[in-house]
């Protein structure tokens, strides 16, 4: 028989083992395929004319982030496929086959899934592809209509980076097994388990575990000024090494001690689930850890989307209190502009209020800003009466003052207490910061402070006071109208001091937050899907060494059904734990994310811890149907 | 014998293979055991032992005839009674020990009566009892694979006791062990036995383990040739086993 036939052989005797390995590679592809398709789409040519540096720079990280991915994806299953191939073509050492041609059936074998996998993948990514758009466009509600298309440019992509990197692999199994000695592939075949635990090693990782785990909490939600970078960066690091030494310490440890409480583990089928937990997770904690990191990028993924999608709509909300605004030297200017922009639109509301600009020598503040102005107490409460505008603030005392800035996208700068300003050589506390849009758009051009008014006084003689006027109109989207008149007035008054801002409602400079937004979506789906499917593939392959234990407990006359009980404890175990860790950890990247970006989040974490724990429950369902038919029941 | 009726086999034939070409491994067999007894059946190898022994434990199907297991016809009941009988009524003890690598020799002990319902200290109080009494008290906290052969049949033997079934049955308990192990174990089953806590149906092709017993059946050409019983002398039993044998002829072992 050729190697050929006997690699086609293996291949469709052994279809059903191996369904778990194709089923993850195609998924895998299914994501690439349909990020690429998103790639190739009008949506992203539209979007791409109006954001197209910050979209590429998106899309290069995306794509660095789903080739990683793909990458550790394929290198797991073909390890996986190749520690549970060695074993069984190891026996082929035994009819005298060599090195190499084991490793060349190995090859074809291989070969085979990843050709079946990648059809696989691009027929249901084509399936799906367009619904997977309808959907990402129904969340994300991008300005963009665009039509479906099919183009094969994706499809070669997907399959181009995909067979790159599985040949990679192949070739890494290649050598594998050429370089391994018959022993090892005997030893292979003999291989047998065990239970041994050094428990001072087991006290010491856990110890270490936890300590470290929750050192990264804390970094993550301590508060800083300069340093939170670094401080998220160590935390992302701790937490990731944590969680190893969680599933390879302190967790074993944990049911090493209920195993070693006799009274509580004889009740039922304890004895047989919790045993069986300690020998799984000796193996497969790298596994647990990995999915439950993955978990947790994927919330954490989201959380930053919908913090970013709120930025977004409050940044708009925000940027649309006013429509027109006029800073000018001189007072009185309302009288010529009301009626211009009556001639077209009707007022919603205006205000007006003098700035002292100060020259930026003059002030100091922790990081230099565009541009500083002074505001006085009492004008800006008219201000807010008649914008009505919410005016909380109590007056400044002397030598303080209030911040009044923009939204921001996102700030490092967690700890905001004991702020100062220096103006003119006099140090001023910042006593408070508030968000509220009283100078609407302006308050993004230059940062504002606030004084009470006998300081104001004193500090005009410093800079130079200019006048602003702010005007809502009742129609926003009817902006234009009054342009026209608005350009003329500000050309005859070519010689004196006046600049205007018009806000456009449907501007789309900061369209790629929503873009941004979906892709977080995006990411989401793909990380939990992941996790799933990698326990999955690894509960699939490990039921298969269940079938002797199986068959042993079934002569000793244990129930079917009582088996059955103990698999799902056993499995809810593997599911639950990485999501029970995954939870906590989440619950302190979000924190740690609602304080960079002023949002509150628990929410978004309540719901995607939500989402992941229904995925995660489908897959677990799945697991049981399964995990009792692989292990030879019924 | 004296006592209740335990088991009861009433011409039991078993067929392997479809119809036309089978073979028949037994060929009516008819045996009954009491309570507290301890009955070896010995053949030579591929004589059927295994066979009926895994009728009579409920994972094979008779072909013809009833098996009566404390009364009730097995091969009447169904798949659920069936496991419950199993559960309750009969201990294994297999040639390959059957060990859950994955626990310690406690908690292998331990598990038939846990899954049973019986409570912690109940468990922990009867493995302490039969661990004692085996000799095994020493390695409860070992996992199989720390353990000799020996000391895991013995294992074994006390996980088939400890739900106190109506009878237990052995398949070649001692196949895989040596001849010190083999002794340590049978004199063990046979003081369980003498103690009035267990009856027991073994299957062997050893003339030496069979000597344990209180009687030895004969099983040759799928039918039971002829039976034994021990006086008061295992030694003396023994020879006279050995006698038989070469009585029989040659093709017996
Ligand atoms: N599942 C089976 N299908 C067909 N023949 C079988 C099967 N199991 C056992 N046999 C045959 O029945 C005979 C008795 O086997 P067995 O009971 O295992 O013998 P023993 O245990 O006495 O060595 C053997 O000839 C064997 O080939
Ligand atoms: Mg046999």
């Amino acid at each position: 028989m050729s190697m050929m036939n006997l690699a086609w052989r293996n291949f469709k005797s052994s279809f059903k083992n191996y369904l778990a390995v194709i089923l993850s590679l195609s998924f895998t592809i299914l994501v690439i395929f349909n990020f690429q398709n998103l790639l190739d789409s009008d949506m992203f040519a539209l979007l791409g004319k109006q954001n197209g540096e910050r979209i590429d720079m998106l899309v290069q990280t995306v794509s660095f982030v789903l080739g990683c991915f793909m990458f550790f994806f394929l290198w797991y299953a073909t390890n996986v496929f190749l520690t549970t191939r060695k074993k069984e073509i190891g026996i082929y050492v035994f009819m005298g086959l060599t090195n190499q041609k084991i490793a060349w059936l190995y090859t074809i074998e291989v070969t085979m899934i990843g050709l079946s996998s990648l059809v696989l993948g691009i027929v249901f990514g084509i399936l799906t592809a367009q619904l997977f758009q309808m959907i990402l466009l129904a969340i994300s509600d991008l300005s963009v209509s665009f039509s479906f298309h099919f183009a094969l440019r994706p499809v070669y992509r997907t399959a181009g980076g995909y067979l790159v990197m599985y040949l990679v692999f192949v070739c890494k199994g290649y050598v594998n097994l050429v370089r391994s000695s018959v022993l090892d592939m005997i030893s292979a075949i003999r291989q047998k388990e065990y239970v041994k635990q050094n428990v001072w090693l087991l006290f010491v990782k856990s110890v270490a575990g936890v300590s470290i785990l929750f050192f990264g909490y804390y970094m993550a939600v301590k508060e800083g000024g300069q340093e939170v970078m670094g401080n998220v960066l160590a935390a992302v690091a701790l937490v990731v090494i944590g969680v190893y030494l969680l599933f390879g310490g302190f967790l074993p440890m944990c049911f090493l001690g209920l195993a070693k409480k006799k009274t509580f583990l004889y009740r039922k089928q304890r004895t047989l689930w919790i045993n069986q937990v300690i020998f799984r997770m000796k193996r497969n904690y790298r596994t647990y850890a990995m999915t439950c990191i993955l978990m947790l990028c994927s919330v954490t993924a989201l959380a930053t989307g919908f913090a970013m999608r709120s930025r977004y709509d409050a940044i708009v909300h925000f940027r649309n209190t006013y429509t027109y605004q006029f800073l000018c030297g001189q007072k009185g200017l309302d009288a010529k502009v009301r009626p211009l922009i009556e001639q077209d639109n009707q007022i919603a509301y205006s205000a007006q209020i003098p700035i002292l600009l100060l020259d930026a020598d003059l002030v100091k503040t922790r990081f230099a800003e565009n541009g500083y102005a002074l505001l006085s107490y009492s004008k800006l409460r008219d201000l807010a009466k008649a914008s009505g505008l919410e005016f909380t603030l109590t007056e400044p005392n002397d030598r303080e003052v209030v911040k009044v800035s923009k939204l921001h996208m996102l700030s490092l700068l967690t700890d905001r207490s004991h702020e100062t300003v220096t103006i003119n050589g006099t140090v001023y506390d910042q006593v408070v910061e508030t968000t509220v849009p009283y100078l609407g758009y302006f308050q993004e051009l230059m940062s504002f402070y606030l004084v009470n008014d006998d300081e104001y006084q004193r500090l005009l003689p410093l800079g130079e006071e200019q006048w602003s006027y702010h005007y809502q109109i009742r129609d926003i989207n009817n902006f234009a109208a009054s342009k026209e008149a608005l350009d003329t007035l500000q050309d005859d008054m070519a010689g004196e001091k006046i600049a205007r801002v018009t806000i456009d409602p449907n501007s789309s400079d900061i369209e790629w937050i929503k873009m941004m937004y979906t892709i977080c979506i995006f990411l989401f789906m793909v990380f939990v899907l992941a996790s799933g499917s990698i326990l999955f593939m690894k509960l699939y392959h490990d039921a298969f060494e269940e079938q002797e234990r199986c068959q042993t407990l079934i002569k000793l006359g244990v129930a079917k059904r009582t088996l059955k009980k103990s698999f799902s404890h056993e499995l809810q175990i593997a599911y639950g734990l990485p999501f029970a860790v995954m939870a906590v950890s989440a619950y302190f990247s979000v924190h740690a994310l609602e304080k960079m970006m002023y949002t509150n989040l628990i929410l978004i974490y309540l719901r995607s811890v939500g989402v992941v724990f229904l995925l995660l429950c489908f897959f677990y369902v799945l697991s049981t149907r399964i995990y009792a038919r692989n292990a030879g029941i019924k | 014998m004296n006592g209740k009726k335990v088991v009861e086999i009433k011409n039991l034939v078993k067929n392997y293979g479809v119809n036309g070409f089978c073979t028949t491994v037994l060929k009516g067999i008819s045996l009954e055991i009491c309570k507290n007894d301890f009955v070896a059946i010995m053949g030579p190898s591929g004589s059927g032992k295994t066979t009926l022994l895994n009728i009579l434990s409920t994972i094979d199907q008779p072909t013809q005839g009833a098996v009566f297991l404390d009364g009730v016809d097995i091969t009447k009941i169904s798949n659920k009674e069936l496991s419950k009988m199993r559960r309750d009524k009969i201990g294994f003890i297999f040639q390959d020990y059957n060990l859950l690598d994955t626990m310690t020799l406690q908690d292998n002990i331990a598990l038939p009566l846990s899954l049973n319902g019986a409570s912690g200290e109940e468990c922990i109080r009867k493995t302490q009892e039969l661990c004692q009494m085996f000799g095994l008290s020493g390695h409860l906290r070992k996992y199989p694979y720390q353990l000799s052969g020996g000391q895991k049949q013995r294992g074994a033997a006390c996980r088939a006791l400890i739900a106190n079934p109506e009878i237990i049955f052995a398949d070649e308990p001692t196949g895989a062990l040596d001849s010190r192990s083999s002794k340590e174990l049978l004199e063990s089953l046979k003081m369980v036995n003498d103690s009035g806590r267990a009856t027991i149906l073994m299957v062997t092709h050893d003339a030496f383990s069979a000597s344990y017993a209180k009687d030895v059946y004969i099983l040759s050409d799928g039918q039971m040739q002829c039976r034994l019983s021990k006086g008061s002398d295992r030694r003396e039993f023994y020879d006279k086993i050995i006698h038989m044998q070469a009585a029989m002829g040659g093709d017996c072992l």
